[in-house]
């Protein structure tokens, strides 16, 4: 095939991963790909209108490295979270960073990278182990409120008239609560209940604790850490409810509802199989940009002391604490902030570059664009020659 | 000698009115007729006399704010008349798609962009089981495409609403509709979206189609050639009222009722040779507050002091030609 595009090293990489993943379903799907090279083919630009957004590309950087940090994190930790150095040799008390301690009970000496916390904890680790926590709040409350969200946004949209009213006026009392005081309110009168829930089920229980990352000494600290899951879910469900209604609403005005109904679909055949799809692109944006929202609110909860307690790594608690040792133990708040900024930047640099390439009229765009270039520099080319 | 033909539907007083926040829009009041068996029954009228909104109503697709008031839709099944507006949604979802289905005016959204057209057409089986499974319906899919008369139909039925033109869609929507080989088929202006070249053909497969199926059809338009080539009774409507009922040939050759005869005049009519074509003076009537009594009296050339304070009822002047007018 003729090469329209000049093609780096992140197109070919492209390349390889359509081909890659069209020939992975290829061996469930028999005929797949030779049915669906438009398909493929789609994808294909879209990656390459990707490695064409340099903001993108970082996006999808920084997104990478979290989530990698976020499994593996607490393996990757050169110390566990819950080892407290400070009891075996005291100059490891808040370390500047850059100080090696030994440490008379293991016998080997500890290099402080990043510094060390007011237990001599090596600030990496609690970072590494911080993004699992980050991590599995943010796609929980994102798994669990948005669908919340979306669904009774559909029911709203689509069936109007009082289940609107009620659903939406439902929505907007808890829009009404500014969503960070609602929260705190919650993760502060939940903890006792979800503590005595979690408790009495120990298989849920070790579930929680292995998803964390955490030991079993922590088992007594889960109800805070849930009550904030639970917070954050409740206040982030009505946003949620309100894009999809007034989508569903646009979208149920569209011939091919009406027409859906007329061959005898029924309502949640014609909202979940018509109506959402239709719907998705705008959501599953917002969606990447909320995941940097999610991320700084629990950072921000567990600033004022709510979730989260020590020993149990969470990046908003680390600077909470370091607050007391500023600014002579500086890098507890620099480096911790640092991250969840990084974070937040680059589910949001991401989210932006979906939207772009996601939307077929500014994906051609950027396909024109790369052609246009590859045409004049073929031209200087020959002039050239 | 009257010929007793067998009615498929009996509508009677059919109400529908809109709550909106301006006030209650009375849509259509107490519309009555009937659709005999195998004919061709055409509703016409301007924009915004109440067609489409009676042929919704037949099978309660009428949305909120909208609601059906009153009235009786009888609907001669094979297992005996039902009451169509007495039906549970789940039990009007059988009907809907498989005895009664629906062609709607514009190709290009009458169709999900997000599916193919072999799936949409195959949906319709599976949803009322007269498939065992999508694969199955997929390829009756494909003989329903041959039938519509689509050009390659094994590559078609891959396409995207998008991929396809504007006869091409609606050639598409019928064959959805005729999936289930329904017993009343209602084309609400199924030609209205298609340029003229396109609008002959599409009519030509439909009256085809009509004659294999043995299917009822209802066609509500406001294109008087479209009525004049296919219908075998119209109904004319105006401002959410039934003006006049007859044949084609009672409607075109002795139209009764003022507005029918302002209708014909505005239009060339193709059964009679006028000279110029006139404008019915004035315009549609707010449906919020209606005239009072003959709801046409304002733009009445014939009007009398009792058309403005009594309301006519269907009367039947000829044989099977009704007409709602104080002059009869």
């Amino acid at each position: 095939m003729q090469e329209e595009y000049k093609k780096g090293i992140l197109d070919r990489l492209a390349d390889f991963l359509v081909i890659a993943l069209g020939s992975f379903i290829n061996i469930f799907k028999r005929d797949w790909k030779k049915k669906n090279k438009s398909k493929m083919e789609e994808w294909r630009l879209m990656l390459y209108a990707l490695n064409r957004s340099p903001p993108g590309l970082i996006g999808v950087f920084l997104v990478l490295v979290f989530i990698f940090f976020g499994v593996f994190g607490p393996r990757l930790a050169p110390w566990p979270y819950n080892y407290f150095p400070f009891f075996d040799n005291g100059t490891a008390y808040l370390a500047p960073p850059g100080t090696q301690v030994y440490l008379p009970s293991h016998e080997t000496i500890m290099s402080l990278h990043l510094g060390a916390d007011h237990y001599g904890r090596d600030l990496l680790s609690l970072l590494l182990a911080g993004a699992r926590t980050s991590f599995v709040i943010s796609i929980v409350v994102i798994v669990l409120g948005v669908p919340l969200g979306i669904l009774l946004g559909l029911i709203a949209g689509y069936y109007g008239g009082k289940t609107d009213e009620l659903v939406m006026r439902i929505t907007d009392m808890f829009l009404a609560f500014p969503a960070l005081i609602l929260a705190i309110a919650l993760s502060a009168v939940l903890p006792n209940r979800l503590q005595a829930f979690i408790s009495s089920h120990a298989h849920l229980q070790s579930f929680v604790l292995w998803l964390f990352g955490l030991h079993m000494r922590e088992a007594g600290n889960l109800g805070r850490l849930l009550s904030v899951i639970l917070a954050m879910i409740i206040v982030w469900w009505p946003a949620y409810a309100r894009i999809t209604r007034g989508s569903t609403l646009t979208e149920k005005e569209n011939l091919y509802v009406e027409a859906a109904r007329a061959i005898g679909l029924s309502s949640w055949t014609i909202m979940f199989k018509h109506i959402l799809p239709n719907i998705i692109g705008p959501i599953l944006v917002y969606i990447t940009l909320d995941f940097g929202s999610v991320i700084l609110m629990e950072a921000g909860l567990s600033f004022l002391g709510l979730g989260a307690t020590p020993p149990i790594a969470d990046w908003g608690r680390i600077v909470y604490d370091g607050t007391q040792f500023f600014p002579k133990a500086w890098w507890l708040i620099i480096y911790p902030g640092l991250v969840v900024m990084l974070v937040a930047l680059g589910w949001n640099l991401l989210g932006d570059t979906l939207r772009d390439i996601l939307d077929p009229k500014t994906r051609r765009s950027i396909e024109f664009k790369v052609k246009k270039t590859k045409k004049m520099e073929e031209k200087e080319g020959e002039e050239n020659a | 000698m009257r010929r007793m033909p067998e009615p498929i539907l009996e509508v009677r007083d059919l109400t529908v009115h809109f709550y909106t926040y301006a006030g209650i829009v009375k849509a259509i009041e107490r519309v009555s007729f009937d659709v005999y068996k195998g004919e061709t029954f055409a509703l016409v009228g301007e924009t915004g006399c109440g067609k489409s909104v009676t042929s919704r109503a037949l099978t309660q697709l009428i949305e909120s704010p909208g609601r059906i008031v009153g009235g009786k839709v009888i609907y001669h099944s094979d297992k005996g008349p039902i009451d169509l507006l007495k039906l549970r949604e789940e039990e009007i979802r059988e009907i809907r798609g498989k005895e009664i289905a629906y062609i709607f005016q514009d190709p290009h959204a009458s169709l999900d962009p997000l599916y193919q057209v072999g799936y949409q057409i195959a949906e319709a089986m599976v949803v009322h089981n007269t498939v065992k499974d999508l694969k199955e319906g997929l390829q009756r899919a494909l003989s329903i495409l041959k039938r519509v008369l689509i050009p390659d139909p094994e590559s078609r039925i891959k396409n995207y609403p998008h991929e396809m033109s504007g006869g091409m869609k609606q050639r598409v929507v019928i064959g959805t509709g005729l999936t289930n080989n329904p017993k009343v088929l209602i084309a609400d202006e199924p030609t209205t979206a298609l340029d003229v070249t396109v609008q002959a053909q599409i009519l030509d497969l439909m009256n085809k189609l009509k004659r294999d199926y043995n299917t009822t059809l209802i066609l509500i338009t406001h294109n008087m050639g479209v009525v004049a080539e296919m219908a075998d009774r119209i109904a004319v409507m105006y401002a959410g009222k039934i003006a006049e009922i007859g044949t084609a040939e009672q409607i075109f050759k002795n139209p009764l009722h003022p507005y029918t005869q302002g209708l014909l005049k505005a239009v060339p009519n193709p059964m009679k040779r006028i000279e110029r074509l006139d404008a019915i003076p004035g315009t549609v009537p707010n449906l919020i507050t209606p005239p009072s009594g003959c709801r046409f009296h304002p733009r009445c050339p014939f009007a009398k002091d009792i058309c403005k304070q009594k309301v006519p009822e269907l009367k039947e002047i000829e044989d099977g030609h009704f007409v709602a007018c104080h002059l009869y």
